[in-house]
């Protein structure tokens, strides 16, 4: 049993487009949450929009152009709203390592699953179903539209 | 049972020992199951019990030992938890892929 998720993606872009597309709030839009209100900068506390489904705010604890991004937040479909600091979250990690041939491969860890408190896993795992629809509706009107 | 209090338990080394042992399907004496785990027996009976009230193992007595075995529904709830966490990063990786090897204004 794992108290983290770990996932790669390779991606045939520069290290600087990656990160751009991680850090950079106008466009970390366009493939994940539908807005962001407040600032996306290290020590803030931004919230992340998902149209009609609710609100997360994150906190965003470090910054390393190009390698490099990370925030915490109460996963998925709980919409936390609350300072972000005075509960237990988990830790997202975006790494970015250049590949031979010149593509990017990107890691993404989310650790601290062990210590969220009383319901908020559960509560994620049932309310993330809609979550899950609205990213899939995203990723379809994406694929579609461009 | 939560998928919350699977996690809470297992966040453990000891208790994740347990749990692997039992992971087979085979079922252990509270003695068998409590030697080699680098604590004292009574440390091992402490974390036999949190992983017993977790819902998580079942205790079951037999003549003058207890029969230790692993509770299949527990672990597949947070399972299924992690495989969905898994899931909805693998679309939102994907999106992400695709912003930037479709589009060149970026």
């Amino acid at each position: 049993m794992q108290d983290s998720i770990q996932r790669e993606i390779v991606i045939n872009a520069s290290q600087e487009r990656v990160y751009k597309a991680i850090s950079d709030p106008e466009l970390v839009v366009k493939w994940f949450p539908e807005t962001i209100k407040g600032e996306y900068a290290v020590g803030e506390q931004p919230i992340f929009g998902f149209g009609s489904h609710g609100e997360n705010r994150i906190l965003i604890v470090k910054a390393t152009p190009h390698e490099y991004f990370a925030y915490r937040w109460v996963p998925g479909g709980n919409y936390f709203l609350g300072d972000v600091l005075s509960v237990k979250t988990t830790l997202v990690e975006f790494r970015i390592t250049v590949q031979d041939d010149g593509s990017c491969k990107l890691t993404l860890t989310e650790s601290g699953f062990a210590a969220l408190p009383e319901d908020i896993a559960e509560s994620s795992h049932q309310q993330n179903s809609g979550g899950w629809d609205f990213m899939l509706g995203r990723l379809t009107d994406f694929l579609s539209g461009q | 049972m939560s998928v919350d209090a699977v996690f809470k338990a297992l966040g453990d080394p000891v208790r994740l020992e347990i749990v692997t042992r039992l992971s087979d399907g085979s079922s252990y004496t509270i003695g068998k199951l409590s030697e080699n785990l680098g604590v004292s027996r009574q440390g091992a009976r402490k974390q036999i019990q949190a992983l017993a009230s977790a819902d998580i193992i079942e205790l079951h007595p037999a003549g003058r030992e207890t029969q230790v075995c692993l509770k299949p529904d527990s672990l597949q709830q947070a399972r299924l938890f992690i495989a969905d966490i898994e899931q909805r990063w693998d679309q939102r990786l994907q999106a992400l892929k695709r912003l930037l090897e479709d589009s060149g204004d970026t």
